[in-house]
């Protein structure tokens, strides 16, 4: 009796230890956003500012284009999570359920290509995209992160699928359910908090995606907003603390926006529907 | 493996000759050059333009349009853009960065395009930090020095007379930073959190040179003229308990912080930081520039200029050079150093700023350090950032750290450079 | 037909396909018209320049204008066996991806739990678990750097506010300094595996735990006996690819420390990218690249091979 009373406050307390861990950097970013340049290379540590200076915010969007990167960002990370949930659904589900060489020649595609270093395929890579016509593009950028985030999506909807019980599907079949039937009306629903992970990853990984973009765009209007936020480092290593902290804060807006929206597809409740009856 | 070669040599090959194909038809209109700009802050980013504007206006047939890139993430972008053959036209960076990028042949000979009497204009210590094989592979435009910046109602409070002459000695700022040195203040903050940098740079004070040869047959010597600096920095911070101990960790800016406090009463930046001390400081806080620091071999210190290279494999070498030539009039030169707060490359527009600002607090000693800046083996030595990164600032960092003794420091940089060319 | 009895399947693997023997050859095509699309830029975007750098290895190729190199067999493997620098980075390598993914797992798990429990403020905690994400590792790198700040950053304050030492040098201390960076990594991956993880608890049919608790299983039973079971394939699958990721996450690492203090924090992916771009020696750093993937891949087959041993052995039950 005395471990259940005691678990919902140790459950509170862990949740809002997590909550600090998380979120208070991000509180902190915001601090700084606000601070002036005196205030930011002074030894006071306030979490809110001695004076409030919004024209960090004014001056993280004059410099370098800041939305209009946001808006490429957008553009890239929006159509290469399409491409990815729409190649990797079916061909996770093959990886997952046959065994043999396909499989194992999929396995090592994946992990080969995620472990191999970035920088040793760049020049194969930039010489290839040049050759299509698609280096310093927007459209060529979007295929090379839908390339590069696949085997991670892969790798993860496969995991998914595994933990869907086979004999689901053989009780579908054996209900006279045709396998199209089958993926559709059993197997997909029961994906679906996967398939919403999977595409946030998806998102995510393109939308912070750095080390590509750097390389592969040359034309400032192309450029995405990692390398626009980048660009407030100066040399010697000369940080405008206080524009980046504001660009940073706007720039996180739209990925906060989508991940509130996205919280509830988190949650199933589908599966215990679907099995009952 | 013989067969991947054929492919990729196939695949650039195909490359080319589609590049080829594409330049020679569109000949007839205007030249278009791409000039790569890394200005970051907006003063500098609005004097680049204005430049660039200038020129344009007069020069219809060549246009020059820029393409802003960052600081940070501009090597990755160069080598794999030059390697590709997608270079821009007009590259801007710094000696340390583009020295090796003359090494592997992409940037073109400025010598034959540019005037004598430009190359004339710089002092000799500067254009041989950015001359390879007798290539002046780059024009130098603009410099910065490690100064120091003092508090002086700090050094009042202290009693120590504020050093006047052309120079001061390293032993005078020890002096002064043991008499500052009380009530709770440090007499130095010094952000030494990337120490090789500040080591190699300050050498030839001392009669450094840490490297032999050029290239791949370089060799390090670690002798008495490199030690002396690591030597003195940690007598000052672990016999005279002078330097803050913090900023040892730090990053330069990070040390300024202190120093805004009260916790310093002195520390060395680069001379840039002049403009972010007026902006940044207390009101009412009283800061100077101390004469520029002389050790036994004289105040000299290694130049690593921001430059303005041409590619070689542009199509339009001649044009680019001729928009470098422009660039970097006495008049653009001085308009870009003043935004940038940062010394002017030639003497014509050192001189000029002198008369503009000469009067502004610590201008004078700043632009006077800027005689001192001389060219450096380093920067010719192929595996010097291979040394840098994993030998040297390990073994300068336990050595301010007190886990390693000098012996141990001139040891770990000697095996280690060994170890990265055996 | 309630799933309560069927927790697993009941009959061993190869069952099912003794059965659809003479289907299997329509189940291949089926199988390759459904992975197709993903092939083509698979092989010409990640598969031909994979397989360029790769044969690298196999010569003395340089970054420079003229290239002018041939095939050097595996001389740049016996230089690699003798190069103490990068042992020691792989050291330091697998020491801070093995210690990175363990904690990740062990937070994430916690955190998934908990946004699985029906507590209040829910919604809000979920949103900020994905908080990390929406910032790029420079902003992370540059967000750290102010809270673990030794005489400005807030952590400090914190501490010497309730009187513990508050000038404790996080990232420039030699034995804090790789600990810290951990703790960023953690937090870095905290949204990926606390997402994986729950959208596997969240597949878990209710049943499964109302016939567990029926049975009279507490809270600890029930997590052993039902929840890590399930969560199994999954856990597997995000460890792995965290272990890859954080294996090659070198720019976090480089922006916060620069691979210092005494580089104690030199990765091997750091160690390569020095190689190849500042040396150029493109053909030795494909070496090093080659053997990374061996080793990697090699733990990663027997962590993975011990999973699905153990899955199959629990299908068997």
């Amino acid at each position: 009796m005395t471990v259940r009373a005691l678990l919902r406050p140790a459950q509170y307390l862990a949740l809002a230890a997590y909550i600090l861990f998380l979120g208070f950097p991000l509180l902190w970013l915001i601090s700084a956003s606000v601070k002036s340049s005196g205030e930011l290379n002074s030894l006071s540590v306030n979490l809110l500012p001695e004076q409030w200076h919004w024209d960090n915010y004014a001056d993280a969007l004059d410099r370098q284009g800041l939305i209009h990167s946001a808006g490429n960002s957008l553009v890239v990370a929006l159509v290469s999570t399409a491409l990815v949930i729409v190649i990797a659904l079916p061909a996770s589900y093959v990886l997952a359920r046959l065994k043999g060489k396909v499989r194992a020649a999929g396995v090592g595609w994946i992990l080969t290509s995620q472990v191999f270093p970035v920088v040793l395929v760049i020049l194969p890579l930039f010489l290839i995209l040049r050759t299509l016509g698609l280096a310093d593009s927007l459209a060529g950028l979007t295929l090379v992160h839908t390339t590069y985030t696949l085997p991670f999506a892969l790798w993860m909807l496969q995991g998914y699928v595994t933990a869907i019980p086979v004999d689901l599907e053989e009780a579908g079949a054996m209900d006279g359910a045709g396998r199209w039937t089958v993926l559709r009306r059993i197997v997909f629903p029961l994906l679906m908090p996967g398939i919403v992970a999977t595409a946030m990853f998806s998102f995510v990984s393109s939308w912070n995606e750095f080390f590509f973009a750097l390389v592969l765009l040359q034309s400032p209007e192309n450029y995405t907003l990692p390398i626009t936020l980048n660009m407030f480092i100066g040399g010697e290593g000369k940080v405008a603390l206080g524009p980046l902290a504001a660009g940073a804060v706007l720039a996180a807006i739209p990925s906060i926006v989508f991940f509130t929206l996205l919280r509830r597809r988190l949650t199933s409740g589908l599966m215990a529907g679907a099995v009952k009856g | 493996m013989k067969s991947r070669r054929v492919v990729a040599a196939a695949l650039a090959a195909a490359t080319s000759l589609v590049l080829a194909a594409c330049s020679g038809s569109g000949d007839d209109g205007p030249v278009t050059l791409k000039f790569q700009s890394l200005s970051d802050q907006p003063a500098a980013i609005a004097a680049t333009n204005k430049i660039v504007d200038d020129w344009n206006t007069t020069h219809p047939d060549v246009q020059v349009e820029v393409v802003q890139a960052g600081w940070d993430g501009v090597y990755d972008k160069l080598i794999t853009q030059l390697n590709a053959g997608s270079g821009p036209d007009i590259i801007h960076y710094e000696a340390a960065g583009v020295v090796p990028f003359a090494r592997d042949g992409y940037l073109a000979d400025l010598s034959s395009y540019l005037p004598d009497a430009k190359k004339a204009d710089v002092p000799r210590g500067v254009l041989d930090s950015v001359t390879v094989d007798g290539e002046l592979i780059a024009y130098p435009t603009e410099l910065q020095s490690y100064v120091v910046f003092a508090n002086k109602a700090l050094l009042d409070k202290a009693g120590v007379a504020v050093p006047s002459g052309p120079t001061m000695t390293w032993d005078q700022l020890r002096d002064i930073a043991k008499a500052t040195t009380r009530d709770g203040v440090y007499g130095l903050g010094w952000g030494l959190s990337s120490p090789t940098a500040a080591m190699v740079a300050l050498a030839p004070g001392f009669g450094g040179k840490y490297f032999d040869g050029t290239g791949t047959d370089a060799n390090v010597s670690i002798g008495q003229g490199e030690m002396a600096l690591p030597r003195l920095v940690d007598g000052m911070a672990h016999q005279d308990n002078s330097i803050l101990p913090v900023t040892l960790t730090q990053s330069g800016a990070k040390a300024l912080a202190p120093f805004y406090a009260g916790q310093t009463a002195m520390t060395i930046q680069g001379s840039f930081q002049a403009a972010n001390i007026a902006k940044d400081a207390p009101d009412g806080f009283d800061w100077i520039v101390l004469p520029p620091l002389a050790g036994p071999a004289g105040p000299a210190q290694a130049a690593n200029p921001q430059t303005l290279s041409v590619n070689k494999d542009s199509d339009h070498v001649e044009e680019a050079a001729q928009f470098v030539d422009f660039f970097t009039s006495t008049e653009n030169l001085a308009a870009l150093n003043e935004a940038d707060t940062l010394i002017p490359a030639t003497t014509s527009a050192r001189d000029a700023l002198s008369a503009k600002l000469g009067g502004q607090n610590g201008w004078p000693q700043i632009l006077a350090s800027g005689e001192h800046l001389t060219s450096a083996p380093y920067l010719f030595v192929d595996k010097y950032a291979q040394w840098k990164d994993t030998v040297a600032t390990p073994a300068y960092q336990k050595f301010l750290g007190g886990e390693i003794d000098a012996n141990g420091l001139s040891n770990e940089l000697t095996e280690g450079w060994k170890s990265i060319n055996r | 037909m309630t799933l309560a009895a069927h927790t697993r399947a009941p009959a061993p693997a190869p069952a099912p396909r003794k059965r659809k023997g003479s289907q299997g050859r329509a189940r291949r095509r089926e199988a390759i018209t459904l992975v197709m699309p993903s092939l083509i830029p698979i092989l010409v975007l990640s598969v031909a320049p994979l397989v360029m750098g790769l044969a690298l290895a196999f010569t003395d190729a340089r970054l420079v204008r003229h290239p002018d190199y041939g095939f050097t067999g595996i001389d740049n493997f016996t230089r690699l066996a003798e190069n103490g620098f990068f042992w020691d980075s792989l050291r330091i390598g697998l020491i801070w991806t093995v210690g990175v993914t363990v904690l990740q797992l062990a937070a994430a798990m916690g955190l998934a739990l908990l946004l699985n429990s029906g507590l209040r403020l829910q919604g809000l905690t979920r949103v900020l678990a994905l908080i990390p994400w929406a910032m790029p590792p420079v902003v992370v790198a540059i967000m750290w750097q102010m809270i673990y700040s030794a005489n400005g950053g807030p952590l400090n304050a914190f501490l010497g506010s309730i009187g513990l030492p508050g000038d404790i040098d996080w990232l420039g201390d030699f034995t804090t300094a790789l600990p810290a960076v951990i703790v960023v990594g953690v937090w870095v991956g905290m949204p990926q595996t606390t997402v994986t993880l729950l959208a596997g608890l969240q597949q878990i049919p209710q049943d499964l735990h109302e016939a567990a608790s029926v049975d009279g299983a507490g809270a600890w039973r029930r997590f052993t006996a039902v929840t890590w079971p399930s969560l199994r394939p999954i856990i597997a699958s995000i460890t792995s690819l965290n272990f890859i990721w954080n294996f090659n996450s070198f720019s976090l690492v480089y922006v916060l420390t620069e691979g210092g203090p005494g580089g104690k924090t030199m990765v091997p992916v750091l160690f390569i990218y020095l190689e190849a771009f500042k040396n150029r020696n493109i053909g030795y750093a494909a070496a090093m690249g080659l053997v990374l993937v061996i080793i990697i891949v090699a733990l990663l087959a027997i962590y993975l091979r011990s999973q699905f041993r153990d899955d199959n052995a629990g299908r068997g039950r």
